[in-house]
């Protein structure tokens, strides 16, 4: 087991995020505020709520260096909180989208953010010192459906999103007076902004959760079939591998290291996968071990009466009894939907995470006694 | 394997489907000698989801509902079945169920329960949210 800490912070989290020093936490409890926790004397208490959306937060990002919070909403606005003093102050962001945002990152030098939307755009906002305002450009083209996850390249200028079309696609977000031109980087970054640099056509269902690798050099990202997808060498010619899962899908990764992936989604209970020495990945283990019965099929309680109407028979009812715990035996007990890093300065791999989920808990793993993960 | 198979034109599938009457011949000849797994594996090979040409696709069912109803072992049919054939047996099976023949859906729901076991509920929901490649 490598579960460090479970607190239970609210009936049901939207999205978390830490602050820089990871001793504070903002996250939405499936309402239209945001809720920022402090530790203090091994308790959490409520430090501040930010009240600025009409609807459901549905991405919050923590900027590591500048210390600013961007939260994106349902009622298709973005605020910028900065913290003045004591209290958090909002800078509304026009988006200028007609319908849901639902994820936002930081860029790696936290001078732009990536917004995903329901109207099939991505926007890219950045800091205009003139008017001391945020502009947003949108990126109209090439989606056909929502865009469910942004994630961005370590060279700040590539943008990686998948949407429910089931395409991940690559876009350079280059912005002239934000972004300076690399002249010894590769042919990618002579890309216009809003240009399409790849576009993965991997799965027939909806993708989710996309990210890099810390090298920037693979992709990972998810299929609601229960597969996942890695590229390798994402460009005019990339490799993909598709991995398919046993159980049930999956809606976010996070990358420890350029080899291990976490997965973490409807299973309540995390996924690693790793690469071997030829670049193959395949699924290693769970993280939560739970005693499963070789014979019996290993599935709560929920399962178990359907699969007894399904199958017309009374045995599964009765021979579950002792699986219950199966679910009991786990960390979450409802999807699980954000995985973050809270990474030590200093250290290149992941060693703690966090998961937050449907079932209110954020969870604090920690990889430490497990050695095989931390090549 | 990045990017999706093309699909197969009308006139291919005049081929496709005197390839898939070649198979229906080799599969009665292995089941009279009672191959049954043998013969579930050939009329599941080459099975053709990426044309849309509804004809091909009643075709291989035919073919594997044949097979799948001479099917009485299914113990051994797990033991030796690919997992690469699992996902396109979960499909002909959903196929199979929305029949509403009795017989066929007795038969179907049997192997469902023994693929779940095998294969996980990953199987069943790529084949719930696979709507391109359907059988």
């Amino acid at each position: 087991m490598s579960a460090v800490s479970v607190h239970q912070l609210s009936q049901c989290i939207t999205c978390h995020a830490w602050s820089p020093d990871h001793s504070m936490i903002a996250l939405c409890p499936n309402n239209n505020e945001v809720h920022i926790y402090k530790m203090s004397e091994d308790k959490w208490e409520r430090a501040h709520v930010l009240q600025k959306h009409d609807q459901i937060v549905s991405g919050i990002d923590w900027g590591s260096t500048s210390n600013k919070i961007v939260t994106v909403s349902h009622d298709r606005n973005s605020y910028v909180w900065s913290l003045e003093g004591s209290e958090w102050v909002p800078t509304l962001v026009i988006l200028r989208l007609n319908r849901a945002a639902l994820c936002t990152q930081w860029s790696p030098q936290e001078n732009k953010f990536a917004v995903g939307s329901g109207a099939k755009t991505v926007c890219i906002c950045y800091y205009e010192q003139e008017n001391n305002w945020w502009v947003s450009k949108l990126i109209r083209k090439r989606h056909n459906s929502s865009v469910t996850s942004v994630s961005w390249h370590p060279n700040n200028i590539l943008l990686a999103t998948t949407s429910t079309d089931g395409k991940c696609r690559v876009f350079s977000t280059f912005i002239k007076g934000v972004d300076k031109r690399d002249s010894k980087a590769s042919s990618s970054s002579e890309a216009k902004f809003g240009e399409q640099i790849v576009q993965l056509d991997l799965s027939y269902s909806w993708a989710f959760g996309v990210k890099w690798s810390p090298s920037g050099n693979t992709l990972a990202y998810v299929g609601h079939n229960s597969m996942i997808y890695f590229v390798d060498d994402v460009g005019p010619s990339p490799l993909a591998q598709n991995v398919a899962l046993r159980n049930l899908p999956l809606r976010d990764v996070l990358f420890i290291s350029e080899k291990v992936v976490i997965g973490v989604g409807y299973d309540c209970n995390p996924m690693v996968f790793a690469a071997d020495e030829s670049g193959i990945w395949s699924f290693v283990r769970f993280l939560v071990e739970t005693k499963t019965v070789s014979s019996a099929p290993t599935y709560g309680s929920q399962f178990s009466e359907a699969f007894g109407k399904f199958y017309g028979q009374s045995k599964y009812g009765a021979s579950n009894d002792g699986m219950d715990n199966s679910r009991q035996g786990g960390v979450h007990h409802n999807c699980i939907n954000c995985i973050l890093p809270l990474k030590e300065p200093g250290v290149a791999s992941v060693r703690r995470f966090s998961t937050s989920g449907l079932d209110g808990k954020v969870v604090i793993w920690h990889l430490g006694n497990q050695e095989d993960l931390l090549r | 394997m990045a990017g999706v198979g093309e699909f197969v034109e009308a006139d291919n599938a005049e081929a496709i489907i005197t390839r898939i009457e070649h198979k229906s011949s080799k599969i009665e000849s292995l089941l009279r000698q009672g191959k049954h797994v043998e013969a579930l594996k050939t009329a599941l090979e080459g099975s053709p989801p990426n044309t849309r040409d509804e004809r091909c696709k009643s075709a291989n069912w035919i073919v594997v509902h044949r097979a799948l109803m001479a099917i009485r072992d299914l113990d051994a049919l797990f033991s030796s079945l690919d997992p690469e054939y699992y996902d396109i047996l979960m499909k002909y099976l959903y196929r199979g169920l929305s029949t509403g023949d009795r017989p066929t859906c007795d038969q179907c729901l049997r192997v469902h329960e023994r693929l779940t076991q095998k294969a996980g509920l990953g199987c069943i929901l790529r084949t719930l949210t696979d709507t391109v490649n359907t059988v």
